[in-house]
């Protein structure tokens, strides 16, 4: 089983942070503008709940996070709460992504996302994978499913 | 290349014109009036007359410039007054060829086909109109290219009823149909209108007054009831009069309707699941539903045909059958009639009742809230009578579900008031979800969903084995997905021996002939061969491209070269 990069940590936790800072703020500006009253100290506590909440969970989630390339199917595990496991065929892979969002590339990581013809298409995407990792990535699947050899995909 | 009939014309600007001449009628004429008598009605019926020749016009210049052909391989569609589209759709990838026609296209002895490939959202191929014998040779032609057969005159395949909608059935169709429009258009004015009127009445009724009201609303409920059960009656019987499913050769074809008749056909390698669905009144009387998913059409693209089973994937959906008759339906299409299912572990009854008794516990707490707030009492205990019911809930849910891995399908059931049993062929699973909630961790158990390619699914309804225990549920994980392998292998196997038997007759015959027959699947060594090319999973060597519709918007050579300055303007106006 493959771990992500450690530094989706990083990503992960920041995310947790601003959305704990931005609710904080938005609720800031509750207490400012609103007609009802609501307890001034309100923005502190809501902010400091979601980054109590927030930052284990982007920690756990990070835990809770595996891929593996078998030889047949692609296989991930994730999920906190609801756990997941996916085994993706290699026969049915439609076409494979490798991409770098802004937030990404500033902590130099980069993504694999595995396109089915199933109704949840974009649902396999390996996040945090150092961008040659995700390069190796898709090409090793791009091979993997081209072996594969499969039927007609729908 | 041929047109589309010379009568679509006149059709279409007619159809296109009702709406906008009524709209401009009333303006002009009510406006004109106002304005000045005479003048303003006669410049009125100017611009009226304007109107319809534009609209004429436009409809005479769509049905020039709309061409379409069947190619040995691909059918080519060119299209659009102002911008251009060439579209080429490979017969391989069609999923579905739909005619339909209602009382006035059969009156002019016209009739619509649909094309659905699996790709995009919306109907790929549209021939707006033909005439009706054009429609089903299309049908035929599309069916016979795709089976690669070259010769024209191809002997027909083989006709199989498969089955026929009885009276009786169409009018327990009909007697279980509800048109839920007015209901709801009911419940939202309701809604809108009663605080209002509530207002009003501050004062004390007398309780003649409450009485007449009562028996009022009464009467109202019932009266929208019986309207919106006739309009379904009606609508249902128009929908599925004389429907019947033929199997010819490798297709499904259906039919149906009353006044607008539907006519379509189905690739029977291209469905992708089965479901059997019914409720406890069906079950009851041994009816049942069965609806056939394809990957051809978008959620909710079936309404605009106003069709009884809006957005209920494919059109060949049997509305309701004797039970046995459904079954014996799964089995011919799918190999498996009545599987022995495996219900979850037993200790999950009690994982349903205690989920029940929660949701009653939660609307009791909620009542009791509201009754400490409001000035009078509520009987806020009174949900707490149903917890023994909750109990039984808890049983029946379980006992309504479960999986069973058959031969060649993975067939889940689903729900006690809508219970749906769904049919996987291995062959067709995308890929498998194994998913446990934090409460589902607390009993151990976990689902296991297959997801297909299927559009049904889009609305919420996979294939799903719920709380089977977590250790079965990594074998069976693991199990569909060597399934899935196997019966490709399987399927692959069958396909080559097919086409080799078929090669040493044509051998024999005419060698050349096969090799413009399209082939199913790449070279027999293709197992080993590294220079394999990518998509060729997708789609046979014979085809140039992986996407299911090549489309190429244009306004090159062929615009340019004919007549018209219109294709010059790039505007898409079209349409």
């Amino acid at each position: 089983m493959n771990r992500l990069h450690p530094r989706i940590r990083l990503l992960w936790v920041a995310r947790a942070v601003v959305f704990a800072l931005v609710a904080g703020g938005v609720t800031g500006a509750g207490v400012v503008f609103a007609p009802i009253s609501i307890p001034p100290l309100a923005p502190v506590a809501v902010a400091v709940t979601l980054l109590v909440v927030g930052v284990p969970y982007a920690l756990l989630r990070y835990r809770a996070w595996g891929y593996e390339v078998r030889d047949d199917s692609l296989y991930l595990q994730r999920g906190v709460l609801t756990k997941v496991n996916t085994v993706v065929p290699f026969v049915r892979v439609q076409h494979v992504d490798s991409t770098r969002g802004p937030l990404e590339r500033l902590v130099g990581l980069a993504s694999t996302i595995v396109y089915t013809a199933g109704s949840r298409g974009a649902d396999v995407a390996i996040p945090g994978l150092t961008p040659d990792g995700a390069e190796d990535l898709q090409d090793r699947l791009k091979r993997l499913a081209i072996r594969a050899e499969g039927d007609d995909a729908v | 290349m041929t047109n589309l009939s010379p009568l679509s014309v006149p059709y279409r600007a007619a159809q296109r014109s009702v709406s906008i001449v009524f709209a401009l009628a009333f303006i002009a004429f009510s406006g004109g009036t106002a304005l000045g008598g005479f003048v303003g009605a006669l410049g009125g019926a100017a611009l009226l007359g304007v109107v319809v020749l534009t609209i004429g016009g436009y409809e005479l210049a769509y049905y020039r410039r709309f061409e379409y052909e069947l190619t040995p391989d691909t059918l080519d569609i060119r299209s659009g007054v102002f911008s251009r589209r060439n579209r080429e759709i490979p017969y391989r990838r069609i999923q579905n060829v739909d005619i339909s026609r209602n009382v006035a296209q059969r009156l002019f002895g016209l009739a619509a086909v649909n094309l659905e490939t699996a790709g995009g959202g919306e109907t790929e191929g549209s021939l707006r109109f033909v005439t009706y014998e054009e429609a089903r040779r299309i049908q035929k032609e599309v069916a016979r290219l795709k089976r690669g057969d070259t010769e024209a005159d191809a002997s027909e395949p083989d006709q199989e009823l498969l089955f026929e909608l009885n009276p009786r059935e169409l009018a327990i169709v009909g007697a279980l149909s509800f048109d839920m429009r007015l209901p709801g258009l009911v419940f939202v004015f309701g809604s809108s209108i009663f605080p209002v009127v509530t207002s009003f009445v501050d004062v004390p009724i007398p309780t003649s007054g409450v009485v007449a009201a009562t028996l009022g609303l009464v009467g109202f409920v019932l009266l929208v009831t019986a309207v919106s059960w006739a309009t379904g009656f009606v609508s249902a019987v128009v929908n599925y009069y004389g429907f019947r499913l033929t199997r010819v050769g490798d297709e499904l074809q259906y039919e149906r309707g009353l006044l607008q008749r539907y006519n379509g056909s189905i690739p029977i390698d291209k469905l992708q699941t089965l479901t059997v669905e019914d409720n406890p009144l069906k079950r009851r009387f041994g009816y049942a539903t069965l609806l056939v998913e394809t990957a051809g059409y978008a959620p909710g693209a079936e309404s605009s045909n106003g069709s009884g089973a809006a957005g209920r994937g494919s059109e060949a959906a049997i509305p309701l059958a004797r039970r046995d008759r459904v079954y014996s339906l799964v089995e011919e299409l799918e190999g498996v009639s009545k599987p022995t299912f495996e219900r979850p572990p037993s200790r999950i009854r009690r994982r349903y009742a205690v989920r029940y008794s929660l949701a009653l516990g939660a609307v009791t707490l909620a009542l009791y809230g509201a009754n400490t707030l409001l000035p009078q009492q509520i009987p806020w205990y009174l949900p707490l009578v149903l917890v023994p019911v909750a109990a039984v809930a808890g049983v029946y849910q379980w006992r309504h579900r479960g999986h069973a891995l058959a031969d060649d399908t993975f067939v889940t059931r689903n729900g006690f008031w809508k219970r749906e049993i769904r049919f996987v062929p291995y062959y067709r699973v995308q890929t498998v979800i194994e998913t446990r909630t934090i409460f589902q961790r607390r009993w151990r158990v976990s689902t296991v969903t297959a997801d297909t390619a299927g559009s049904l699914s889009l609305v919420g309804g996979d294939a799903k084995a719920v709380d089977i225990e977590a250790t079965a549920a990594s074998d069976l994980r693991e199990t569909l997905n060597d399934r899935l392998r196997a019966s490709l292998v399987a399927r692959r196997e069958e396909r080559r021996r097919a086409r080799q038997a078929a090669l040493g007759v044509g051998a024999t015959d005419d060698p050349t002939l096969d090799d413009d027959r399209p082939t199913d699947s790449p070279t027999e060594s293709a197992d080993t061969d590294d220079s394999f090319i990518w998509g060729d999973a997708v789609v046979g060597p014979d085809e140039k491209d992986e996407s299911s519709v090549e489309e190429n918007s244009e306004s090159d050579e062929e615009g340019l070269r004919d007549a018209d300055p219109d294709s010059h303007s790039e505007s898409d106006a079209d349409r």
